[in-house]
């Protein structure tokens, strides 16, 4: 319901407000190349996404929403994928004071530092019936009071109502669990769901001859790592699948250090499980290094790239992180970026990240150029081998390779 | 006889002007703006003559220990919000951090390196930083020459820095107003990569500025177009104006 009004609102404000405008409308065929039985060979889907700004001297308002349409939603009952949506992604207000913000409403975060996986960025939860490798992220109602110094922000943030994350449907080829399962999209919580999930953020920039970007995060609340429980074996012939989340006093930080031509990049976090008997307390790291050449061949730079990330649970008897779906607990991944430096801003990027525990590797190549002032173009390829002796998630979704094209435009 | 060579060379040396001097006065006349806002529009021209554009709103802020800038791109679409802050340092790397709207994530941009393309352009990263007098050596005495029935100097400088993609720029400056008309940039090759023609100047509270500058790389055949528009100086920006907070705004 508040979502219709805010997207009614959205709607009027379009009408009469003087506002700024912008979005851009994706049309993404994907072909699956392998894929376990029962589930799809290709999809297309509609993405359209925009944004409206009022500003007003100090005074900014945002409103954000998105609509998805999946070709198998539309096309027949029995073979529904469940992708399709209209979301409203942010309706937040912000003012600005001399030296301190506040903001309040529904908004999207970014926290982190690294490339491939950012283990600290857990303010938004995802969107599931996203695809897998472009995950978005579901807004959250919260609000900020931020105070800057002159090299740096303090935060104190208040995030309240644990959205619930709907997931894809069976027959579309990332839905993880198995045909005969039903997945309750109820979040299940701890406490009342609208129980406050309370942060604590500093940040800042050293002005010394390395230069050091840095964040210390505190937390008190839900947790971003959420699990599944059933309310029956698996092997029965219709158990239903439940996420719940739980309370967790966290301690996060990101960070990036400039040496030369040179990114050192750390993320590490430790979660203490306040109650739950079910999930060990955990920390989770990853370091990583980014050294860009310019100018190769005429303009073009090469970044290359290289990951490492460890999770790793604290008590015995608890959830692994096989229970949890958790797929960068010790995983490596390399990788190279070439950016042309042409008008078109073309790049490719392409890697392996391979877990060093299951013997699984999922390799990529993509490739990004707008071809007109308005237009862009995507091309990707993935192959996923995974793990033959071990259910992981990749594990449950087989052998995979896919290509992806995807044509955007923006205005 | 002797006395007439004698006289000739100190009228010589009266009026002789060094390099060092030619590109210091160059930058007192371009220098004291405090601050500038301003639209630019970039045009890149490929050898086949197909255009490109990207407009850009930047604020700029003079200092002594180098300027800070935060560059915003309005179009094309795709990239539109997209902020570019940068902290140019003298006895350092420059500070530089990249917003990206559609993940809201500042990105720490590694800056050893100066020699880059701009944003695609024929522009490179140090050909755009406030120009410094500190930053290259001179050695010698400018030559005085007529073009086009203007009085200049020709002058050239070498960068210091090991990083920078140049050998050595050679400058043209009006020997009137000391604003610099053309300039050519040679590679680590020493041989004539880019030639930068300089125009539409205007005077702003008493401080020269750039209007246009035309950039064409000998080498690919390609053209950069850069075009100051709406330009304003001396508007009270302060540091805060160029606070990291501006990027996430």
């Amino acid at each position: 319901m508040i979502q219709k009004v805010l997207l009614l609102c959205l709607s009027i404000s379009i009408l009469f407000a003087d506002i700024a405008l912008q979005g851009h409308v994706e049309l993404q065929s994907q072909a699956y190349l392998n894929h376990p039985q029962g589930k799809h060979s290709y999809n297309n889907t509609a993405f359209a996404q925009v944004e409206a700004t009022y500003t007003n001297e100090n005074l900014e308002a945002i409103l954000k929403a998105s609509a998805q349409g999946d070709y198998y939603d539309l096309k027949s009952e029995a073979e529904k994928n469940r992708r399709s949506f209209v979301r409203l992604d942010e309706a937040y207000v912000k003012y600005d004071f001399d030296d301190a913000q506040v903001m309040a409403g529904k908004s999207i975060r970014f926290w982190g530092a690294l490339e491939v996986d950012n283990i600290v960025d857990g303010f938004n939860p995802d969107d599931f019936r996203s695809e897998l490798f472009n995950m978005d992220k579901l807004g959250v109602y919260n609000a900020a009071y931020t105070y800057y110094t002159d090299t740096g922000e303090l935060s104190f943030i208040l995030k309240s109502g644990e959205p619930d994350q709907k997931m894809a449907a069976f027959p579309y080829v990332y839905y993880f669990f198995p045909a005969n399962v039903n997945y309750d999209a109820n979040l299940q919580s701890e406490k009342n769901r609208y129980r406050p999930t309370i942060y604590l953020s500093y940040s800042g920039s050293t002005d010394t001859q390395y230069a050091l970007d840095y964040a210390f995060i505190l937390q008190n609340g839900y947790d971003s790592q959420h699990y599944f429980t059933s309310d029956a074996p698996i092997t029965s012939p219709r158990p239903t699948f439940t996420n719940h989340v739980y309370l967790v006093n966290k301690a996060m930080s990101y960070n990036t250090l400039v040496v030369g031509s040179t990114l050192l990049k750390l993320e590490a976090l430790y979660a203490d499980v306040i109650n739950d008997k079910t999930v060990s307390d955990y920390y989770h790291l990853g370091l990583g290094v980014e050294h860009t050449l310019t100018q190769v061949y005429k303009n073009a730079d090469l970044g290359i790239l290289c990951e490492y990330y460890k999770y790793h649970t604290l008590e015995d008897g608890k959830y692994t992180d096989l229970q949890l779906f958790e797929t960068f607990q010790n995983d490596l991944f390399l990788g190279l970026r070439y950016s042309f430096n042409e008008g078109d801003d073309a790049s490719i990027i392409g890697g392996v990240i391979a877990d060093l525990d299951y013997a699984e590797q999922s390799y990529y190549i993509e490739y990004e150029s707008r071809i007109a002032q308005t237009l862009k173009l995507n091309l990707d390829y993935r192959y996923i081998e995974p793990s033959q002796t071990t259910l992981t998630a990749f594990n449950l979704l087989g052998r995979h390779q896919r290509l992806s094209l995807k044509l955007g435009y923006y205005f | 006889m002797k006395k007439f060579v004698l006289l000739a060379l100190s009228s010589l040396s009266l009026f002789a002007i060094s390099n060092f001097e030619v590109a210091q006065k160059s930058d007192r006349v371009i220098s004291g703006y405090e601050d500038a806002s301003s639209h630019i529009r970039m045009i890149l021209i490929n050898a086949n003559a197909d255009k490109r554009e990207r407009l850009m709103k930047m604020i700029v802020l003079e200092k002594e220990e180098g300027d800070k800038s935060l560059m915003e791109f309005l179009s094309p679409a795709d990239v539109k919000g997209t902020k570019f802050l940068n902290y140019e340092h003298t006895n350092k790397d420059d500070d530089q951090w990249l917003y990206l709207p559609a993940l809201k994530r500042v990105k720490r941009i590694a800056s050893k390196n100066k020699s880059g393309s701009f944003m695609g352009s024929e522009f490179a990263y140090e050909d755009l930083s406030s120009f410094n007098v500190d930053k290259y050596s001179y050695e010698g005495e400018a030559l005085e020459i007529e073009e086009n029935g203007k009085k200049m100097y020709k002058a050239y400088s070498k960068p210091i820095s090991k990083y920078s993609g140049y050998t050595k720029q050679v400058f043209w400056v009006d020997a009137s107003t000391f604003l610099i008309q053309k300039m050519e940039y040679y590679d680590r090759k020493k041989e004539l990569l880019k030639t930068a023609t300089y125009s539409d100047y205007k005077k702003l509270s008493g401080i020269w500025r750039i209007g246009r500058i035309e950039m064409l790389n000998h080498q690919n055949d390609k053209k950069t177009i850069l075009i100051w528009e709406n330009e304003s100086i001396k508007n009270g920006l302060k540091e805060k104006n160029f606070h990291k907070r501006v990027l996430k705004k």
